[in-house]
């Protein structure tokens, strides 16, 4: 409530400038329980299907991580009606492009095609839904791949498991302390049982949200939609216990090893309410204001003017639950990693301590109206974010609505925000070194 | 509340329907072709003449004005890049607002200015819109000209021509468009140091004067604007631009295309790659019923990966990393074109695989899935592209200069899709004139002509600037006496003799370079007994690390170590010693032949099929190494010889890969100091 007289005061105040962005949808469910997104834009002959399933690495049993992520190779394999190898043959041929990706928090797969197929998007997602094949042969299979990938993106990837570790020292409770791709012992021990198991469970319809985005016939898709899709049985409620970290009072100490690099990098990460939250907003303009591009305070106080880093950067990991905000520098030269701290926490008090410029302030906005309108440039980003807000935020107007938030937020509630959560004591600080010589 | 009551609306609706019965197990057949529902423009039109388009497009708060002014091209001749000195000197500064200011303020608003020498693009989000057209209108009216910036952009604009210079594909780029539309059409003309140096201050002042009016000018507005608000807006901003002239320009025609189909040879010493290239003059309008056949039969033979040329050249033999094709409309005259960068030594059979595949879709149908596939993933691409704003803006614009239909694209994908398979054989038929085209081959003669003659085909040969030419002769006679062996004793005794090369223990080499404002460090070590090691550090990091000691080995990048397989190492082994040429002596190496470098005649010593050496005649001095891999070659240069101990070293080391030069210059050479046991672990 409070909420809302706020964003009308500054609605009233900022009334000249303020312009529209609409997204016009729909939204209804189907009698077992899958959530309906349409958004018609008959701008483009595109047509955008997909899911997006509340299913991440979070949900997964501790002594089988990486199954979300792995559904997400194995969903692709084939269904009753479409052979193994056969899906991306379908696509390519029908002028479409497809792909899948998955997080903490949810798996996405979705397909781009020129509107006259958009039932033929319907007909994958619909068959990937009822009736999956997984069978021991695709599971052998994309055991072999995602290995692969993990080799490749964090294995032999310079940096590729820093995350691992901030995550592994910030949780020590919640889901979030794995990673999203997960250990490779628990997918070798995985029965082909768990992993039918794991799909009855959650890639349910009830458990998921079908956006179809683009140039479409409305009244001609809803009956598609509930053609193909109406048929798929209601499956059991999904029960999710929410796990609570106790805050860090203390600073956490650790240290990472990494053969694959020859320059060491000092990362202090905080950790953040939820995506769903206020402050999460304030904190996302505080690390813009921070590290966002060259001209932001922290490049151009370590790699402009005192030349002590090669790069700073952040990352700000948003999640359902909590949030990970990540600082990290990589010295020039030979720069002592705690003289890059101390560079970093003298700019954090400063913004403790002081109000940001007006002009920064007003730059800060820009940036974000800017980002703002680039997400939502193209049907297929729609429908991601209708998707996620529908889904994760459980708003899906926050397409529209989203910046009026950012806009609400005033310099002296970043002074306040950063008092909050960006303290010394609050965070990990991980030094990433290299690892010599091991084979 | 009220959303709820509908969801239960909805909720009862569907629960009392029944399950259509629908079949699951094949594939839904896709509906008709897409119309693409674009919405016709609003128009208006000031009283100076500047017709204003504008499509309401509310999706994003965003807005893009593009300036368009519709000029019939104009051949510039003796002052040929005046349009691109225009184009790169306007939105810097109005008269009224300093460059600096101008520059900032664009920047803070997040939003973009461009200018070229006939329009300009601004886009900003809504709020700041109509900020952004006033800058653009007051850049586009009252542009700061100086006299400082000219120069500079012309400085800019020479060194660009230079760095490119030996570029064979520029080369062949340039020979290709002059000789198919002619020098004297503006399609066909290039600029040139001398055309650059020939134009003034008061050219460029001259051309924004003759460009720059509202006659045949078109303001497109694309995005989150009110017609009547933007209205306002462009006629408060706009209403002062003051009428000018359209002078009557006729475009001179283009060259007829060749009677019989001849290679047009450009000898390019220094290439390693030839760049070929079969064209012809087209006339091909966006309103000519065979136009879409002629995209799909493009398409088809050179669009893409799948493409005939590349499945060809590429795939099934291996000459080239890519081959492909490319037709443009235009209301004036075009060109039909492929490409290719094949190694030297298949030059010849790649022009005759280019000609085979070209005759194959003139004269074979094609495949009627092959067809499907090609509308399909044409579809897509072209639904993809669809999205950009400015596709949009570039639509409104072709059916009102080009006096396209109204409905010209939204019937464009049906239009695709009814192109037939004998549809593609005619328009290949007329568009890809494989009679009568001129080949572009730009190589090293001295390796490519011979086996190019076998191909029956003409040859002309031109230089590189277009002009015809007389047959290069390549008999420059190694003279008798000259064998591989006394090049290397030349070289041995000008570097200072075998006494003082035998004195050296250890060399260190320190050298930098300077790349796109980056400082980067080279530092070699050497010593006797096959130790080596290279360096290469940017602002104090290392960067890479190439060690050699004795049969072992590693590359180092980017904290990743790799050690170096007993092959990999054998192909070092002769640049290990420090004067690799010691033990060349014993081998017994080809003279090859006499040939250019930098103006200087040099023996070519042939050290493997990948690998020659260039040594100076005049001063026996190696000048030159080239090694040809894969992705092409890469060319060192070796410069400026000075003694340091009684040996003479290079001190400007250049290394060229593709476009890309960069130049090492030593800052310090060490004899027997400086490198130690423990550098090469």
């Amino acid at each position: 409530m409070k909420k809302h007289l706020l964003l009308m005061t500054f609605l009233v105040l900022t009334a000249s400038v303020v312009f529209a962005q609409k997204v016009k949808f729909e939204e209804y469910n189907l009698p077992n329980g899958l959530h309906v997104i349409l958004h018609q834009d008959k701008t483009v002959p595109v047509a955008v299907t997909s899911v997006m399933y509340h299913v991440g690495s979070k949900d997964e049993n501790p002594n089988r991580t990486g199954f979300a992520h792995f559904f997400e190779h194995l969903l692709f394999e084939g269904t009753k009606n479409i052979k193994r190898g056969e899906w991306f043959n379908i696509v390519s041929s029908n002028g479409g492009k497809n792909n899948a990706n998955t997080t903490d928090d949810r798996t996405y797969y979705f397909e781009v095609f020129p509107s006259n197929n958009v039932e033929l998007g319907l007909w994958m997602e619909s068959e990937r839904m009822m009736h999956p094949v997984i069978n021991q042969i695709g599971v052998d299979t994309q055991n072999e791949v995602v290995k692969e990938e993990k080799r490749m993106r964090v294995d032999n990837q310079p940096y590729g498991r820093f995350l691992e570790y901030v995550k592994k020292n910030v949780f020590k409770k919640h889901p979030y302390k794995g990673t999203v791709i997960g250990k490779m012992e628990d997918l070798d021990a995985a029965t082909l049982d768990e992993f039918i198991a794991f799909n009855k469970k959650f890639y349910i319809p009830n458990n998921a949200v079908l956006v179809v985005a683009g140039d479409i016939d409305i009244p001609k898709v809803k009956k598609m939609i509930k053609d193909y899709f109406g048929p798929i049985p209601r499956g059991k409620d999904i029960v999710r216990k929410k796990i609570v970290e106790e805050p860090i009072k203390e600073t956490i100490y650790a240290e990472a090893y990494d053969s694959n690099i020859q320059i060491p990098a000092i990362m202090a990460s905080y950790r953040t309410p939820s995506f769903k939250e206020r402050d999460a907003y304030v904190l996302d303009m505080i690390s813009t204001y921070l590290s966002n591009g060259k001209s932001s305070r922290l490049y151009k106080r370590l790699v402009d003017e005192k030349k002590m880093c090669l790069q700073v950067g952040a990352i700000n990991r948003a999640l359902e639950d909590y949030g990970l905000y990540i600082i990290f520098g990589m010295p020039l030269g030979n720069t002592d990693l705690d003289a890059i701290l101390k560079e970093i926490d003298d700019e954090i008090v400063k913004l403790q301590n002081n109000l940001i410029s007006e002009r920064d302030y007003k730059k800060l906005q820009n940036k974000f109206e800017n980002g703002f309108v680039n997400a939502n440039s193209s049907v297929a980003g729609i429908a991601n974010s209708l998707a996620r807000y529908y889904l994760l935020y459980g708003d899906t107007n926050l397409i529209n609505d989203e910046i009026k938030i950012y806009r609400s937020i005033t310099r002296e509630e970043i002074q306040k925000v950063a008092r909050k959560y960006l303290n010394p004591n609050q965070r990990l600080v991980l030094k990433y070194l290299p690892k010599k010589d091991k084979k | 509340m009220k959303k709820n009551i509908y969801f239960i609306i909805a909720f009862l609706l569907i629960s009392t329907g029944l399950f259509a019965q629908i079949d699951r197990s094949h594939p839904p057949k896709p509906g008709p072709s897409p119309k693409i529902s674009l919405d016709n423009p609003k128009e208006f039109k000031l009283s100076n003449g500047l017709e204003v388009l504008v499509v309401e497009n509310h999706k994003l708060p965003k807005v893009t004005y593009s300036l368009r002014l519709d000029r019939v091209p104009v051949t510039e001749g003796k002052k040929a890049g005046v349009s691109g000195l225009l184009g790169s000197l306007l939105g810097n500064g109005t008269t009224s607002i300093p460059k600096d200011k101008f520059n900032e303020e664009v920047d803070f608003l997040g939003a973009y200015i461009g200018f070229s020498d006939n329009g300009a693009i601004a886009s900003s989000l809504t709020q700041y819109s109509d900020k952004i057209l006033e800058l653009m209108a007051d850049a586009t009216m009252h542009p700061l000209f100086s006299e400082e910036e000219f120069n500079k952009d012309k400085e800019k604009m020479i060194q660009g021509l230079k760095s490119s210079e030996k570029n064979v594909n520029t080369i062949a780029s340039r020979v290709g468009r002059a000789l198919v539309f002619g020098v004297h059409h503006p399609f066909g003309e290039f600029i040139t140091e001398e055309s650059l140096n020939n134009i003034t201050f008061d050219d460029v002042k001259a051309l924004y004067k003759s460009n720059f009016h509202p006659a045949k000018a078109y303001l497109v507005v694309v995005g989150d604007v009110e017609f009547n608000k933007v209205k306002k807006s462009v006629e408060k901003y706009f209403k002062n631009w003051k009428k000018g002239d359209l002078k009557n320009v006729k475009v001179p025609e283009a060259l007829p295309n060749v009677a019989k189909t001849e290679i047009d040879f450009v000898d390019v010493p220094n290439a390693v790659q030839s760049n070929i290239s079969l064209t012809n003059k087209i006339v091909l309008h966006k309103k000519d019923p065979d136009y879409y056949a002629a995209l799909m039969a493009n398409e088809i033979l050179g669009g893409g990966f799948n493409g005939y040329l590349n499945m060809n050249l590429r795939e099934k033999h291996g000459y080239t990393y890519g081959s492909y094709s490319y037709i443009n409309d235009s209301r004036y005259v075009a060109r039909f074109r492929t490409t290719a960068k094949v190694r030297n030594a298949v030059t010849d059979s790649a022009v005759v695989e280019t000609i085979k595949e070209i005759k194959r879709i003139r004269t074979e149908p094609v495949d009627a899935d092959l067809l499907k596939n090609t509308k399909a993933k044409y579809t897509g691409n072209f639904v993809l592209a669809l999205e950009n704003p400015q596709t949009i803006a570039e639509f409104a614009m072709d059916i009102k200069t080009l006096n396209l239909p109204a409905d010209y694209y939204t019937n464009y994908l049906k239009n695709i899709n009814a192109v037939s398979v004998s549809d593609v054989k005619r328009a290949a038929n007329k568009f890809f004139l494989v009679d009568h085209a001129r080949i572009i081959v730009a190589g090293k003669g001295s390796e490519v002509l011979k086996n190019l003659e076998k191909t029956g085909l003409p040859i002309k040969y031109y230089d590189k600037y277009a002009n015809p030419v007389k047959k290069p002769d390549y008999n420059s006679a190694v003279p008798a006496g000259i064998t591989g062996k006394t090049v290397i004793q030349n070289y041995l005794k000008a570097i200072g003799g075998i006494e003082n090369i035998n004195k050296m223990k250890s060399i260190f080499v320190k050298a930098e370079a300077t790349i796109q404002g980056m400082q980067l460090t080279m530092i070699i070590k050497k010593m006797n007994g096959n130790k080596f090691l290279q360096e290469m550090s940017a602002m104090g990091n290392v960067m890479n690390k190439t060690v050699v000691n004795g049969n072992s080995g590693y590359v180092e990048a980017q904290g990743r170590k790799k050690e170096f397989s007993a092959d990999e190492l054998k192909k070092f082994e002769d640049n290990l010693a420090l004067i690799p040429e010691l033990s060349l002596l014993k081998k017994d190496l080809k003279v090859e032949g006499i040939e250019d470098v930098d103006g200087e005649k040099a023996y070519k010593l042939k050290l493997s099929d990948e690998r020659s050496s260039y040594y100076s005649v005049k001063t026996g001095l190696k000048l030159k190494d080239v090694q040809v891999n894969k992705n092409g070659a890469v060319e060192s240069f070796y410069k400026d010889y000075k003694e340091v101990k009684g040996v003479k070293f290079p001190f400007i080391l250049s290394q060229s890969m593709g476009p890309q030069k960069f130049d090492f210059i030593v800052k310090e050479i060490k004899v027997n100091e400086g490198v130690t046991d423990a550098d090469f672990k």
